[in-house]
């Protein structure tokens, strides 16, 4: 017990006796507090700050699980998602490392990368298993941190602190555009475009874009913007050609640019370029003056409207001077109720006006046009040609325009008093007329046409379809019988009869010698010459007939007058190449040279009366003759015309024609013959 | 007076060493003992705050880390249904490595203050504590044997956390504490009265 006693004073004395028996084993637990305590304060500084993003939603976001990054590297993880105070939008809270916190000043952006499938390709598709995370992006430059960070609802395209130039571009309504569509130069991407937007009163549609280092440095008063649509065709000598760009933008379209001449002169900030419909309207463009400052003016169109658009250009002396840049309907209260008028907002620039100095801007503008309308000047809306729907908008002056004035205060830009509409009428209805003719069948027409022309060629070249038409049958059957009558065919028949009697009767005189005889004789070539006479007054209405039949082939239908006509010179042929018409002025001269060889020797004989008599006869015959002639000439004619109104290859119309021109022929001999023995009796004697 | 080392039994006032191994011989209690007992104790102690706070193990599967604490742990298992092992790790993590800080505190102090008690309760309990003291290790092992196990790159990579550290330096200060103790500290201030 002697030795615990002696031990407990140590153990129980005062403090000095504690320290000398300290044991160098209490290092241990000092160490490790130590350790502990440098582990906590290392994890407590680590911890990061506590930032706040505000998104509109926060789909995917979650507390301990979802990390912020930046250029993919995870700076920090969300600590809580809470919603704001009036549920307006989702806080979401953060802690970041503390390195990075001087760079997350006003231009730090934050959005959600999730999952998104877009024309540009496939991104963030590790999001789909690990969830989504939140990307940060700042530029390089420590500023005055802030913890509270409105959230993108879209990813930034361009990340602050990129290398390269922003520049703005004008993008026409009827491009569509998105964001995220690539800048191409010659076929590289080299920059993005970001969210379109809207300027100016909704006027114009503006599209920042990012042009990276160093591409930046081609954008110069050279450069010129235009949509690649992604393909174009191309036809030409030398074939169908097609291009097309990269495949993202086919889909989504793709803006290039190029310098389109040299030494283009250096642009400054904010300068707005504009986004060309295609290439060559871009590289047109260099030769057009630089459009520095577009000054806004409106028109308010009170009447006639149509062919009013986006797009039109304004003229003035036939330059042009701006474009309309939107139309709209504005609404006022009037006496009478509300009224609503269209408004066209138009751009002039004022470098296309010759009046105004070099670099003049929109005060200038408005003071020259002040001036104008006080002159006259009035804005109306007007055709570019009397049948295309091209329209267009003319400052002109107007002679006589009722009084007007600029107005500078007017909303949305000052007004320019505008005009009646010139000739709309005419345009309409050349427009209407072109619509309906438009809106015509053609196809089916031509079609149609085509068909029938075939069933046409096919019924004239049926041979049994020729005889079909009725009527000119019928016709052809009266033709047929007034020719082949027996009246008509006696003709040369009683000619032959009569030569061949007085042939007769010659011979009889030459042996009989007597005067009596002769006399006789002669009074039976007057009773022979009487028929001929007879034959003679009927030709012309032969003629008649003819003619009608003419009149009236050419008021039937082609086929139908074709074929009766056909028939018709068929039948005429036969008549005149027949044997016994043939035989007729071989015959008729024959006995006129007997005849003149018995006259010369019965020269004294008293016969001169009975021959005069005969004449006479003869006379009368050869009186009806020219008018014979002329009817056939008449005919010709008429069927000349209808030959030449339905066309000249058909071969039946030649061999018609030809047909016609030997009647012809053969009627003139006919009267030349007459007139010759009207004109010199003697010749009946001298057969000269 | 017997060697600690070989149990040779001296002679009361006899030679410093023990004649058979040479072991340092002692007849009285050193007073250093209790201040290597308090001294491994306070560090074990202090390294199990960490072992509890800080993550144990750091799982990351399929891009997504996940680290959980001891106690979270459990939490998890229990969640999962797996309770039988819940209870493992909660028994060997939990319960033994403070039902230990609580028994080394108590000798400690029952010692220290000379607190007449029955020294074979409390010989017991000390045998226990030194018994018991390296069965807490079930956890680090457990961790071990996974991050060395797991190491599927994407999809699925364990890795110990700080506390898994921490745990097991604790349970060492508190194992290098229990065998600091030096047992004749109890039959000398103990009560002898039940033997």
């Amino acid at each position: 017990m002697s030795e615990h006693s002696s031990s407990l004073p140590d153990i129980e004395g005062p403090g000095q006796s504690i320290w000398r028996n300290l044991s160098l084993v209490w290092l241990v637990p000092v160490f490790a507090l130590v350790v502990a305590l440098g582990i906590a304060w290392q994890a407590y500084s680590d911890r990061g700050t506590l930032i706040e993003i505000l998104f509109e939603n926060g789909a995917g976001v979650t507390a301990g699980e979802t990390t912020v990054r930046y250029r993919d590297v995870v700076i920090g993880e969300v600590e809580g998602v809470h919603f704001s105070d009036d549920l307006r939008s989702v806080v979401v809270s953060a802690r970041v490392e503390n390195a990075i916190l001087p760079f997350l000043d006003e231009d730090a952006r934050f959005w959600v990368v999730r999952p998104e499938i877009s024309a540009q390709g496939v991104s963030g598709l590790s999001t789909v298993v690990s969830g989504v995370y939140i990307e940060g992006a700042w530029d390089s430059v420590p500023g005055e941190a802030t913890n509270s960070f409105e959230g993108l609802e879209n990813p930034l395209f361009v990340r602050p602190g990129e290398e390269g130039r922003r520049i703005t571009l004008n993008v026409a309504p009827d491009m569509q555009l998105q964001g995220g569509t690539p800048l191409i130069f010659r076929g590289i991407e080299v920059g993005r475009l970001e969210e379109p937007r809207l300027v100016g009163d909704n006027m114009t549609i503006q599209v920042d874009a990012f042009i990276e280092a160093p591409h930046d440095a081609r954008i110069s008063s050279a450069t010129r913007f235009w949509d690649s649509s992604g393909f174009s065709i191309d036809f030409g000598a030398d074939g169908l050609s097609l291009d097309v760009e990269s495949l993202a933008s086919l889909v989504s379209g793709g803006i290039e640019f190029d310098e389109v001449y040299t030494n283009g002169a250096e642009v400054p900030d904010g300068f707005r370029f504009d986004i060309y419909s295609s290439e060559a309207l871009a590289r047109a463009s260099a030769f057009v003056t630089d459009v520095a400052g577009e000054v806004p003016v409106s028109v308010q169109f009170d009447t006639f409207t149509r062919g009013l658009r986006a797009g039109l250009t304004v003229e003035m002396d036939g330059e042009r001077v701006g474009e309309v840049a939107s139309v709209t309907v504005h609404s006022f209260e009037t006496d009478t109720g509300t009224e609503r008028r269209h408004v066209a907002s138009l751009l002039l620039d004022p470098a296309a006006f010759d009046a105004l100095p070099e670099g003049a801007g929109p005060e200038e503008l408005y003071e020259y046009l002040a001036d104008a309308v006080e002159n006259g000047l009035r804005a109306r809306l007007s055709a570019e040609g009397l049948i295309t729907s091209e329209f267009r908008i003319e400052l002109a002056e107007v002679p006589r325009a009722d009084p007007a004035a600029f107005e500078r205060d007017a909303v949305p830009f000052p007004r320019i008093p505008a005009v009646a509409t010139e000739r709309p009428t005419m345009n309409t209805t050349a427009e209407g007329v072109l619509e309906r003719v438009a809106a015509l069948p053609f196809e089916r027409l031509l079609t149609q046409a085509i068909d029938t022309m075939a069933s046409i060629e096919d019924l004239a070249a049926d041979e049994e379809l020729r005889q079909v038409p009725a009527e000119a049958a019928s016709l052809l059957a009266d033709a047929r019988d007034l020719i082949g009558g027996e009246d008509t065919q006696a003709i040369p028949g009683a000619a032959f009869a009569a030569v061949t009697d007085l042939r007769d009767i010659l011979a009889e005189l030459r042996e009989s010698g007597s005067i009596e005889a002769l006399t006789s004789v002669l009074a039976q070539a007057d009773t022979a010459m009487g028929p001929v006479s007879e034959a003679s007054e009927r030709l012309p209405d032969l003629m008649a007939n003819l003619s009608a039949l003419s009149e009236t082939a050419a008021a039937l239908e082609i086929e139908a007058l074709v074929t009766s006509a056909s028939t018709v010179l068929a039948t005429a042929d036969t008549f005149l190449s027949s044997e016994e018409l043939a035989a007729v002025p071989p015959a008729l001269s024959t006995a006129l040279v007997e005849l003149e060889t018995l006259l010369t020797a019965l020269s004294e004989a008293d016969v001169v009366g009975s021959l005069n008599s005969t004449l006479a006869s003869t006379e009368a015959a050869a009186d009806e003759l020219p008018a014979l002639v002329e009817q056939t000439e008449l005919v010709l004619a008429q069927i000349g015309t209808l030959s030449s109104a339905y066309g000249t290859r058909s071969v039946f119309l030649t061999e018609a024609m030809d047909v016609l021109r030997e009647i012809s022929t053969a009627a003139r001999s006919i009267a030349q013959l007459a007139r010759t023995i009207e004109r010199n009796p003697n010749a009946l004697l001298t057969g000269r | 007076m017997g060697c600690p080392h070989c149990g040779r039994v001296h002679e009361a006032p006899g030679p410093d060493m023990c004649v058979r191994c040479g072991w340092r011989l002692a007849a009285n209690v050193p007073d250093t003992s209790l201040q290597w007992v308090w001294a491994w104790f306070f560090a074990g102690l202090i390294a199990y705050i960490p072992a509890n706070i800080y993550p144990m193990l750091r799982t990351q599967s399929l891009g997504r880390t996940s680290e959980s604490t001891i106690l979270e742990g459990v939490v998890e298992l229990l969640h999962y249904g797996s309770y039988s092992v819940a209870i493992i790790v909660f028994v060997a993590s939990i319960a033994i490595p403070i039902g230990k800080f609580f028994a080394i505190a108590y000798l400690a102090l029952s010692i220290q203050r000379k607190v007449r008690q029955g020294v074979h309760g409390r010989y017991r309990l000390y045998e226990v504590v030194e018994f018991i003291g390296r069965w807490s290790m079930i956890d680090v092992f457990v961790v071990a044997i996974l991050a060395a196990l797991v190491q599927l790159d994407f999809a699925a990579t364990i890795n110990p956390g700080i506390a898994a550290i921490s745990f097991a330096l604790s349970v060492a200060f508190t194992m290098l504490s229990a065998q600091s103790f030096n047992p004749k500290t109890i039959w000398a201030y103990g009560d002898h009265s039940k033997t």
